[in-house]
This record gives structure tokens, C-alpha cells and sequence, in this order.
């Protein structure tokens, strides 16, 4: 019910709660556990401990804190390295089990949105192998792309309304020895940090109180079967998803809104690699300039792979044209463990990064010159022979 | 058997319109409503002006209810609700719970009169922004300010010089599971953009449209008047959000007409809302075991040609309670289900 | 560039062969959650990235097709589809439609036929096609050479120099790699073959690049023998 009372009152004044009763879906737990029951897949259910967060139509969803099989992107790994190790270094440093699969390969969305070479079919059997895979473990599968994420709940949606879809999947992962198993959850790493961003910032070192940032949720997160997604009324008033905003505020950073918040990025999938025209101008003009003239942020804030990417190396050029950028751009895992004390080259990886973060790191008391010698050093080790990788406890060196 | 008084349920326009009716035609009335005063939603929402007449929303209310408590065949219990019912068409035992405590009133027939609430637009067309930006209001809102003679913009007090609706918030929406149009939100648009437009002359005034409905004498009534007389600008588009910029809302769209997107400052933004089931109209469902239809009201089962008969014999229902409606449908069916109601009673105590 | 909707730069095509295209687009699975029927209310253009850059909309491409016009289509099919950012901005239609995942359909259709504008906008693709099917993973820290990022910025430059070197840089064991994202098993990047060929994959990329479906013939159908499926690309 409106609150008619109300209505000189401010926004602040209306309050709202989402109500499960009257979500427009059905719910698609009910949904997946029935599938079980008749026999078409097996559910593989969150391990405890896990925290309930609450998701766009307010029903509970379950995100595991540990036992995590790390669905890893291809994009962050190829190109921003930091970003996935970083989502590592978090779960190292809480003490939490974790397992980097290499029996797993890329959702391959990206090449299914930017060229069609491929079909639902083929796409469904990709995603469900790698379930099938995580399951293998014992680990629960927890996905670092958005772009995988929001494809795996579309494939979901389409398993679940298409009998002979599953039976076409069944038979492949048949023929490869795997059963079809569906997660009680699809869930997105930066629900993990979400999840968990009590325990980050009870081990923040750097204080972060005199810092803006901006923030971009990625479209497949988000909008991409939308449903999944984490709200919470103490964020935006449950009116936009909660993730990343939620977890800057718990860091103690000024969290600025723009009027193009919910814009893509202008990645575009094809585009990000054959029409960077594109990519750039919409990133430049809908994103960075957007920020720039309305909060002036110290740092933006993404979770996803080609959001990071876009709205990261699209600056470059429009420099040369005088557009008003140059904000760094990290990802929320790098962000908290920067905030917990990381290495910003050994960990954070920033030299992926085509932004300049110095500022930001100035700022924060973080002597960046030394950090990068530091890593020099390490390199340095690695290209004479003397150390064949930088190992966790170097990272921390 | 005795002729039963008819049993009223909701004391808005409809329910006091059919407890006048069965008054009118000479039999006695139980109308009991929830809350402490009649006048239902338009009085609970400060409505301003009916559409599409502009007759005063609250004496027209305050007329309804005095021809109701002024005629003795009429017994009005507010703060009452209905807990629970027995018995069949000719004889119901309806037990009712108010302040003084429980009581069982006999009925010979029931008309459920308990109305729609206005869509939470929360719930689904969360980029609209109603719950984080002041600016943004509901059609209901700026009733309250209009009745008040008084349009401002919440965030700063002052009067906007641009605003506009955006219309179909929560209805023809089948994300949102509301597969239907709540009718009167175009009609209540436009004669709200009137209204603003004759208290404010300087302010420019924007529709966003899908489809404007405005049937019948509606046309020339609240349609025209306010796209040539009051200069109100139609816009074929809806908006996909409400951003904030600076102090002003950026409403985006595409402009449909043109083919091209747009990118508009407003200085209030009003959402059409539109109409969903009322809670007590799910409640009375719940309790005369009457069915539902798929969006929630209360279905009527005799098609075309009547339009307030229910699943259960002698149980009727009209006005928004079985599906959105204006005022004036409101009064026409209220009518009909008091001749139904009264005709049911007399057959029943004739045969009985 | 302004799209020409009058279609007769295609009116050499038979009205045949678009109707067929048409119908199989219609006969995907998918295609009755993706299209119910349009109000032109256009939240889809105001939410589309691309509808900004391009002259493209997401609203008439719907339209073309709730509108079953067959010439249109065929329009759009060939000269807008791959405009496409394929966000699912568009996903709050209010009739549930999904111009994007409609696109993606017309989009498997157009490379499915071999049209002749999928395979240029699929030009300078090919490498990014090769590497997921070779590697398992899809973009790797290999492909960022100067040339190829020109744009980025002379970051790409210290990398490629630096590659080896960085990669083992990395804490994470998996990542030590160069040609793909992350160390992935043999045994999953044969289960990847065999799904590619399972599903009809390869007759795909077929149709768009027969020089590189040649080339991952080869390297997938020797996998596949060792690892003791039977299979065979014909």
C-alpha cells in the first residue's frame, strides 16, 4: 500500500519492503527442487555455512561462504589478473576453503553474445558440464563473470521450461559420464563479497572514510534474468540491487549516484573487439563523463569482466580528444583487498589496468612507488630463474 | 421464510450507492465498513476532483454519506469487519467484529463492495526512483496537493515548471504480472494535467503515453480540453527510468513519434499508478468462498449480461472489486447488484 | 550510417528465401518467450546502449517480426542484428518481449545460412572463435599485442613484453598460463570438442569461416580419436 499520508513527506519517508507473495515469478527454487523430485536433474544445494540475502522480489537466497569451486573468467584471468586473484587473496585471507578448478572451461557466452557461433543447445551443455564438474568436488560453484552468471540463469530458465532441451543436455553430459546437476543457486562472487563485507571491512587497514566512489552494476547481473539479483532496503530503498554499493558503504566509502546508473557500459561483446568505436564512446560519454561532472569520484567501482574492461581501457583514447576522464576503474574484490591490506601489484595487479590508480592510492597512504618496485623485484627474480612464480606467501612479501 | 436485510460490504461509492438503491426500492440494509468514516478510497486518498466532471471529490463523498445515515433502512456500521459467514442465499448468518465486541447479523443476500488499492510502485517499475527521489509522486499524491490547491515539488517546496506523468505504472505490464489496464489512470492524468495546468499556468506539463485511453465523452471531456486548451504535451513513449541530475529528474524514453530517444529534466515526475485487488477484496473472497479471477478481483460469472453476480448465489459484488473501474462504472453496477440483491430476497422469502 | 528500410537493396533476394530464414527464426524454441506482441511504447530504445551509436532499434526490429513482414525482417537481419551490445537492456519490456534474445536467434539464423553479412561482420573475428574452441577459455593474455589494442593504451605494450614474465607473477597456480586465461585439463578441452561436435557447432562455423573450421577440424578430431570417442567430421 502507498502510504497516502504521506505525501508532502520525503522519499526517505516511503518505505519499502519487497513482499515474496507478490513476486511475479514463480519461484525457481520450487521450480528447480520439483525437477529433482521428478527425476530430471540433481540439485546441488549451498553448503553451510551460508548467509540469506534477500533478492529482487525479496524471496531468501542462500550465498555459501566457503566450499567455493571458483568458476573463473576468461577475461579477468586473460587481461585484468588481479581481479580473480584478488577474489582469491579475500578468501585466503578469511581463512575460508576454496577450490581454483582447472576442470573447467569459459561459459563462452562471450562468443556466443559477440558471434552466434554457437546454439542454445551447445551453450546449456558448456554450462552444465562445469556444474557437473564442481560437483565432482564437493565444492560449490560460485561464478566470477556476470556475463557467465546471467547466461547460466538464462540456460536455467530455458532447462527448466524445455523438457527436450534437458534431455538433449542429458545425453551429452551422458556420453561424457556426467549427470545433470543444477545448483540450488546460481551465485555471483560479488554476492560472496556481499555476503561477507562485515568480515572484510573488520579487517580493513586503510581508512577509507574521505573517499567517493561511483558504481556500475553490470547489465547481466542485473537485467539479464533479473530475479536472482541481491536487494536490500537499507540500499537504494530495495528500488536497485544492493551489490557492490552495499559493500563500498560497510568499507566507509561515499557511495555518488549519476543519472546514467543503470546505462551499459558499452562493451557490446563483438564490439569490445572488432567495433571499438563504439565500445569507447558509449563508455566515455554515457559513463565516465557522466561521473566525472556529477560526483568527481576518487575510483569506479564494477563487478564484472567486460564492465571493468570497457569502462577501464576506453579512456585512453579520449584523452587525446580532451574528453573529461582519467578514473580509475577496479573491480569490488579488488577494492576490499586493497582495503585488507593487499599488494597493488602483487595482488591488485593494477599494471593490467590502463587507468592510473596512483591518485587513489595516494590518497588511501599507500606508497605505490615502493609497492611497484617491490614487484620489479619479484619479477625481476622470475625472469633470472631464481624463482620460478610468486607464490602466495611472496604476494605477501 | 422473512425478507432478510441485504448486507453491504465497503462504504465507498459503490457500497453506498448499493445500500441507497436497496433503501431506495424499500428494503432495509447492513452496510458495514472497516474504517471509521465512509467515503471509501476517494476519501482515503484525498481525492481532489472526479473525473471526469471535476465535481468535488469530497462533497460528493459527503453527499453519498449522509443518503446513507440520514435513511433509517439503512444500518450503518463503521469500524465493523466481517470475521466470518454460515449459511446460504435467503439466509445468511454473517458474524461481524467492531469495537463493542463480536455480534451475528442474518442477510439474505451479500454484495461485496470492497474495491481496488492503488499499484506500490516499489514493487516492480523500480526505475521510476518513488522511493529514493522526493520529486517522484503518484497520481494519489498529487491529488492530496491538488485538493490543497497547492503543487509543489516535495524536495524543495516549490512549484515545478516542468512535470510530467508517465502512465501504465503497474497495469498492461506482464513483468509485473498485471495483464490488464486499470482504465481511469489516462483519464485521472489528464485531468490532473488540467488542474495543474489551471494552478500553475507557467509550468509545462508532459503525458508519456502507450496508448491514451479515453473512451466516450472522455474525448472531449478531459482529452482534448487538455492537449488544446491547456496546451498539455502528449508524448508517445514510456519512460525506461528516473534519474536524479543535480536537483532536477532525468526521465528517459524514447520519443516513438519521432523515432528518436530522449533525455528529458522534469521537476516532478507523477506515475500513473494503476489499480490492483484490495486487500479486503481478497479477504471477502476468502471468506464467502467466492473465486477470483486470474488478476486478483473477484470474478463475475455471468458474462456480458451480468455484470455482479459471483460464484456463490446470492453473494454479489461491484465497483473495483471485480476489476478496475471509474466512478462512474462504480455507481452502474453498485445499482445493478442492489436490484440483484433485493431480487434474490424476495425470491427466497416467497418460496420459502 | 542511416539503415534503408525500403528493402530494395534486397529485392534481388527471393521473398522465398526470406520467408524461410523468417520461419526458422520462428521455430526456435526460444523464440515464443522472446516475442508476444509489441506496444511501440519504446522503453527498449530508451534503455538500448546501441540505439544511441547506431540507427538501430530494438522496437522496430520486434516490430518487423511481430509484424511477421518478411521484407523487413530480412532488412534487419542483415543490416542491423549485429549492432546489437547484447546487454538485455531491453529485458523491461513490459510485454515480457526480449529484443535482444530475438536478436541472438535472428543472429544464429544469419550465421546458420552463411549470410553474406554475418561473415563480414564476423571478419577479424575468427582468432577470438579459434581460441575458445582450442583452448577452452576466451580471451587469453596472448592476444593483447599492441596491434591488436591500439587504443588501450601503452600498457597493452609493457605486457606483451612482460607477458611471460607477469603471468608468473600471479599467485594463483592456474593463471601461470600465456595462451589460454587458465591452465584447463585435457580431459575438459576434449569434453568441450565433443559437445561443440554434438551440437552442431562446428557445421556453424562452417558456414562463416571455412578456412578456420578446417584448421579446428583438424586439431579437434585428433583429440577427440585419442581420447577414444568415436566421432568423425564429414
Amino acid at each position: 500500500m502507498i502510504p497516502h499520508a504521506a505525501i508532502l513527506n520525503k522519499a526517505k519517508d516511503r518505505k519499502f519492503e519487497a513482499d515474496p507473495d507478490q513476486a511475479p515469478t514463480e519461484d525457481y527454487h520450487d521450480i528447480v527442487n520439483q525437477l529433482e523430485k521428478e527425476g530430471e536433474w540433481e540439485v546441488h544445494r549451498v553448503p553451510e555455512p551460508y548467509v540469506e540475502v534477500k533478492n529482487k522480489y525479496g524471496r531468501t537466497k542462500k550465498i555459501p561462504v566457503e566450499q567455493t569451486w571458483h568458476h573463473k573468467s576468461c577475461g579477468q584471468c586473460g587481461h585484468i589478473p588481479g581481479y580473480s586473484t584478488s577474489i582469491f587473496w579475500i578468501n585466503r585471507k578469511l581463512g575460508l576453503d576454496y577450490h581454483d578448478p582447472t576442470d573447467q572451461t569459459s561459459c563462452t557466452a562471450w562468443n556466443y553474445y559477440a558471434s552466434a557461433t554457437s546454439n542454445a543447445a551447445a551453450q546449456a551443455a558448456v554450462a552444465m558440464r562445469n556444474f557437473a564438474a564442481a560437483h565432482e568436488t564437493g565444492y560449490y560453484p560460485i561464478i566470477h563473470c556476470a556475463t557467465s552468471f546471467g547466461h547460466y540463469k538464462e540456460t536455467r530458465q530455458q532447462l527448466i521450461h524445455h523438457p527436450e532441451l534437458r534431455r538433449q543436455v542429458r545425453a551429452i553430459l551422458a556420453k561424457l559420464g556426467k549427470k545433470l546437476i543444477m545448483p540450488e543457486e546460481i551465485v555471483h562472487y560479488s554476492e560472496w563479497v556481499h555476503a561477507v563485507r562485515d568480515r572484510i571491512a573488520e579487517r580493513q587497514v586503510h581508512d577509507m572514510s574521505g573517499i567517493r566512489a561511483t558504481v556500475h552494476p553490470a547489465c547481466h547481473y542485473h537485467k539479464l534474468i533479473g530475479e536472482d539479483a541481491v536487494y536490500a532496503p537499507e540500499v537504494y530503498g530495495a528500488q536497485r540491487s544492493a551489490i557492490i554499493t552495499s559493500t563500498l558503504q560497510a568499507l566507509g566509502i561515499e557511495v555518488g549516484d549519476y543519472s546514467t546508473w543503470a546505462d551499459c557500459c558499452g562493451f557490446g561483446f563483438r564490439h569490445i573487439l572488432v567495433s571499438r568505436d563504439f565500445s569507447r564512446s558509449f563508455a566515455v560519454q554515457r559513463k565516465i563523463e557522466v561521473m566525472k561532472e556529477e560526483v568527481d569520484p576518487d575510483i569506479l567501482i564494477t563487478h564484472d569482466t567486460g564492465c571493468v574492461t570497457t569502462l577501464d581501457q576506453s579512456q585512453f583514447a579520449a584523452k587525446a580528444h580532451d574528453r573529461n576522464v582519467g578514473l580509475a576503474v577496479m573491480s569490488d574484490s579488488q577494492l576490499c583487498a586493497l582495503a585488507m591490506g593487499a599488494h597493488p601489484y602483487k595482488v591488485l595487479q593494477l599494471h593490467w589496468h590502463s587507468t592510473d590508480s596512483r591518485p587513489f592510492l595516494e590518497k588511501l597512504g599507500v606508497d605505490h612507488q615502493k609497492a611497484f618496485a617491490e614487484f620489479e623485484q619479484a619479477v625481476e627474480e622470475l625472469k633470472s630463474g631464481k624463482k620460478e612464480y610468486m607464490t602466495w606467501e611472496d604476494a605477501d612479501g | 421464510m422473512v425478507e432478510l436485510p441485504v448486507l453491504v460490504i465497503g462504504g465507498g461509492p459503490a457500497g453506498m450507492e448499493a445500500a441507497r438503491g436497496i433503501a431506495d426500492i424499500g428494503y432495509r440494509c447492513v452496510l458495514v465498513e472497516k474504517r471509521m468514516v465512509l467515503g471509501g478510497t476517494p476519501e482515503l486518498a484525498n481525492y481532489a476532483a472526479l473525473t471526469p466532471d471535476f465535481r468535488d471529490a469530497g462533497e460528493a463523498m459527503a453527499e453519498m454519506a449522509k443518503a446513507v445515515q440520514d435513511d433509517e433502512q439503512v444500518d450503518v456500521r463503521i469500524g465493523t469487519t466481517v470475521r466470518d459467514v454460515s449459511g446460504a442465499a435467503g439466509g445468511f448468518e454473517v458474524s461481524l467484529k467492531s469495537g463493542t465486541g463480536n455480534e451475528t447479523v442474518k442477510a439474505g443476500a451479500v454484495v461485496i463492495a470492497t474495491g481496488f488499492q492503488h499499484f506500490d510502485p516499489g514493487r516492480e517499475t523500480q526505475q521510476y526512483g518513488y522511493y529514493e527521489y522526493d520529486d517522484v509522486l503518484t497520481l494519489v499524491d498529487l491529488e492530496k496537493m491538488l485538493r490543497e490547491k497547492k503543487v509543489v515539488r516535495p524536495s524543495n517546496g516549490e512549484p515545478p515548471k516542468r512535470m510530467c506523468f508517465i502512465q501504465c505504472v503497474g497495469s498492461r505490464d506482464r513483468q509485473i504480472g498485471n495483464e490488464y489496464c486499470s482504465k481511469v489512470c489516462c483519464g485521472v492524468a489528464a485531468k490532473e494535467s488540467i488542474e495543474v495546468r489551471q494552478l500553475l499556468p507557467d509550468c509545462k506539463v508532459f503525458i508519456f503515453y502507450i496508448d491514451m485511453r479515453m473512451y466516450g465523452y472522455w474525448e472531449n471531456e478531459i482529452y482534448w480540453p487538455s492537449q488544446e486548451k491547456y496546451k498539455v504535451n502528449y508524448i508517445k513513449g514510456i519512460a525506461t527510468d528516473i534519474r536524479k541530475k543535480g536537483d532536477k529528474l532525468i526521465v528517459r524514453g524514447e520519443d516513438t513519434t519521432m523515432g528518436r530517444p530522449m533525455e528529458v529534466p522534469m521537476d516532478l515526475v507523477v506515475l500513473s499508478v494503476g489499480m490492483e485487488a484490495s486487500s479486503g477484496t481478497k479477504e471477502m473472497a476468502e471468506i464467502f468462498g467466492v473465486e477470483l479471477n486470474k488478476y486478483k478481483f473477484i470474478e463475475t460469472t455471468g458474462g456480458a449480461l451480468n455484470t455482479v453476480a459471483t460464484s456463490v448465489e446470492g453473494v454479489f459484488a461491484c465497483g473495483a472489486a471485480t476489476g478496475p473501474a471509474d466512478i462512474e462504472d462504480s455507481i452502474s453496477s453498485a445499482s445493478a447488484a442492489a436490484m440483484k440483491a433485493v431480487s434474490i430476497v424476495r425470491k427466497k422469502a416467497l418460496a420459502g | 550510417m542511416t539503415l534503408d528500410l525500403s528493402g530494395k537493396q534486397y529485392a534481388g533476394v527471393d521473398y522465398d528465401e526470406k520467408e524461410r530464414l523468417f520461419e526458422e527464426v520462428k521455430k526456435d524454441f526460444r523464440f515464443e518467450q522472446y516475442l508476444y506482441g509489441c506496444y511501440e511504447c519504446g522503453i527498449c530504445v530508451a534503455a538500448c546502449p546501441s540505439a544511441r551509436f547506431y540507427d538501430f532499434s530494438p522496437r522496430k526490429i520486434a516490430q518487423s517480426v511481430a509484424r511477421e513482414d518478411v521484407d523487413l525482417f530480412y532488412v534487419f537481419l542483415n543490416d542491423s542484428v549485429w549492432d546489437c551490445s547484447q546487454c538485455f537492456s531491453c529485458d523491461v519490456c513490459p510485454r515480457k518481449n526480449s529484443p535482444g534474445g530475438l536478436i541472438t536467434l535472428m543472429r544464429e539464423v544469419a550465421v546458420n545460412n552463411g549470410l553474406a553479412s554475418a561473415q563480414e561482420a564476423l571478419e577479424g573475428y575468427g582468432r577470438v572463435v579459434y581460441k575458445i574452441m582450442a583452448t577452452g577459455t576466451q580471451v587469453a593474455p596472448d592476444m593483447l599485442q599492441a596491434n591488436a589494442f591500439p587504443d588501450w593504451g601503452p600498457h597493452v605494450k609493457d605486457i606483451a613484453e612482460n607477458l611471460e614474465a607477469w603471468r608468473r607473477a600471479l599467485p594463483p597456480e592456474t593463471m601461470h598460463t600465456t595462451e589460454a586465461s587458465w591452465q584447463v585439463d585435457e580431459k575438459t578441452i576434449t569434453e568441450l570438442y565433443l559437445i561443440w561436435h554434438m551440437t552442431g557447432v562446428m557445421d556453424m562455423i562452417k558456414e562463416v569461416d571455412e578456412g578456420l573450421f578446417m584448421i579446428l577440424q583438424d586439431v579437434m578430431e585428433e583429440k577427440l580419436e585419442d581420447a577414444g570417442y568415436d566421432v568423425s567430421f564429414d
